[in-house]
């Protein structure tokens, strides 16, 4: 194994460690707020490691930046979809709940 | 092997969402777990080297399918708040038993196929031979404008009587309903549709030029224009109008008009039906048919006649 | 066996689910889910049994595919604009006759 395929695996390895904590956020914790909490910060983080591993795998600079564009269209993705989410839900606190129950 | 544990992973990933969707408690449960399902079989299709059909499945079978369903939940939800939606599953003691034997049909005529001795694919290979003539590396756009013309023809006569059905159910009062979203405008919304709907269009573009010679074609590429235009909608850019406008209505028949007289022009000097003269009208076909594929797709999310300037437009 | 063989067999599996979600659902978007996890196992087994060419599979079933998806689409786009239709005529979006009697 080079050490090529050593920090792409280590990389990935901390991506996945990442999603996991996000999902596992997402599933456990009790309201709205806190689920997109872990939700955004822990996936884009383990997005930008899975990215990197493979940037760091491929080693060409027409994929690298690719990749650099995927982890940035994801970001501005996941941010305004959380901000819209959390606004709504901050919005309609008082006259929803069944609908709350619906995604739990 | 590990490719084997990952295909075991997403047959069971299937075949357990699959289940839930049918059978999940809510209805909205159902809808999230039908569209993660149609995201699955993307992944099954670029694991058995289908990359054609997993972006078409990603942007047609998820993400458009979904979205109509969301919309058709929304409008049964609001109709009527108090009424109960969703009557829960009904018992039926043969269900078990026919499903079983459906089940055992299919897996006996799949398995026989997969492990007959009958030579496979002889029709493929003969494409595949025959499209080394001409410039066109991709071999499904070949089978689908060149082998199959009139199969798709007619796919996109389908699709435009699936919307002219759906816009004559929908009556005239029910016209108002689009999905929008409410309350204030947000300026994020605005910085991210700057950046995504320029991006979606570029993508879409490339799908339908890459179509020729790698995975892509007409129907991914606008299923991709599809999905730019359901984003404005959502975001009050666009909203559903009575009738169409004229260019609204020349984009729905674009495809299908453009189709049927590039189509008819070899019988003139006698030649076939759909003998397409030339690369030129591949491309020239596809371009016409991804835009009213992108068109009919987004009125029916939009779930009206037209389109016109939304409140946020 | 190999993974067209496991592609098969989830094949037959998730036709044998959509058959039962298709006689057991009550609610008309269920057995919408059902058909077209039903429509989703043919595809599979389509293309899964039909053998490689060249490395890939092969070209005319893939090409047949392509077209059912979008046929699907259609099709489910219109069933869910009949849906609406039937519960704003009738305030229920089921074929359901259990409640008047039993001659459905």
């Amino acid at each position: 194994m080079t050490p090529t395929d050593l920090i792409t695996l280590s990389l990935l390895l901390a991506g996945c460690g990442f999603y996991l904590a996000g999902t596992v956020g997402l599933l456990r914790f009790p309201d709205v707020f806190c689920r997109l909490h872990a939700l955004t910060k822990a996936d884009n983080l383990g997005l930008f490691l899975v990215c990197s591993g493979l940037a760091v795998h491929s080693g060409d600079w027409r994929i690298v930046s690719l990749l650099l564009l995927i982890w940035l269209v994801g970001l501005l993705a996941a941010t305004v979809s959380a901000h819209l989410i959390a606004r709504h839900a901050h919005e309609h606190e008082a006259d929803a709940p069944e609908e709350e129950n619906e995604l739990r | 092997m590990i490719g084997f544990l990952l295909d075991g992973l997403i047959a069971a990933g299937l075949v357990g969402l699959a289940y839930q969707a049918v059978t999940s408690r809510s209805l909205f449960r159902g809808i999230i777990h039908f569209v993660v399902f149609g995201l699955t079989m993307a992944l099954a299709w670029a694991r058995v080297g289908a990359p054609d059909l997993a972006m078409a499945e990603a942007a047609i079978g998820a993400g458009l399918t979904g979205a109509l369903m969301l919309v058709a939940y929304r409008r049964l939800v609001e109709d009527r708040r108090d009424a109960p939606v969703d009557p829960g599953p009904a018992k039926s003691r043969l269900a078990l038993p026919i499903a079983i034997g459906s089940g055992l049909l299919v897996g006996v005529i799949g398995l026989s196929a997969l492990f007959s001795d009958v030579e496979p694919g002889q029709a493929g290979q003969a494409v595949l031979a025959d499209l080394q003539q001409v410039d066109l590396g991709n071999p499904i756009t070949g089978v689908l404008l060149l082998y199959r013309g009139i199969d798709t023809l007619l796919e996109v006569a389908v699709l435009l009587t699936a919307f002219l059905a759906a816009r004559a159910l929908a009556g005239s009062e029910s016209g108002t309903g689009s999905p929008t979203t409410q309350g204030p405008e947000t300026p994020m919304v605005g910085a991210l549709l700057a950046v995504v709907i320029p991006l979606t269009v570029l993508v879409s573009v490339h799908l339908l030029r890459a179509g020729s010679y790698e995975p892509g074609g007409a129907f991914q590429a606008g299923a991709v224009l599809a999905g730019a235009g359901v984003l404005l909608i959502l975001s009050g850019r666009i909203a559903a109008a009575e009738t169409a406008g004229l260019l609204v209505r020349m984009g729905l028949l674009a495809g299908l008009v453009s189709f049927i007289l590039i189509g008819l022009t070899p019988l003139l000097h006698g030649g076939p039906l759909l003998a397409l003269p030339g690369l030129w009208a591949v491309y020239f076909i596809e371009t016409a048919m991804m835009v009213s594929i992108a068109i009919t797709l987004v009125l029916l999310f939009a779930g009206g006649g037209g389109l016109k300037r939304g409140k946020h437009g | 066996m190999d993974s067209l063989g496991l592609y098969v067999l989830a094949a037959a599996v998730l036709f044998g689910v959509g058959v039962y979600g298709l006689i057991v659902s009550e609610h008309l978007m269920r057995k919408l889910f059902a058909i077209n996890i039903m429509g989703n196992a043919i595809f599979i087994l389509l293309v899964a049994a039909s053998g490689p060419v060249e490395g890939a599979p092969d070209p005319v079933p893939q090409a047949l595919v392509l077209t059912g998806i979008v046929i699907a689409v259609s099709a489910t786009a219109f069933a869910l604009a009949l849906m609406v239709r039937l519960y704003q005529e009738t305030g229920q979006a089921t074929l359901s006759s259990r409640d008047e009697g039993d001659d459905g």
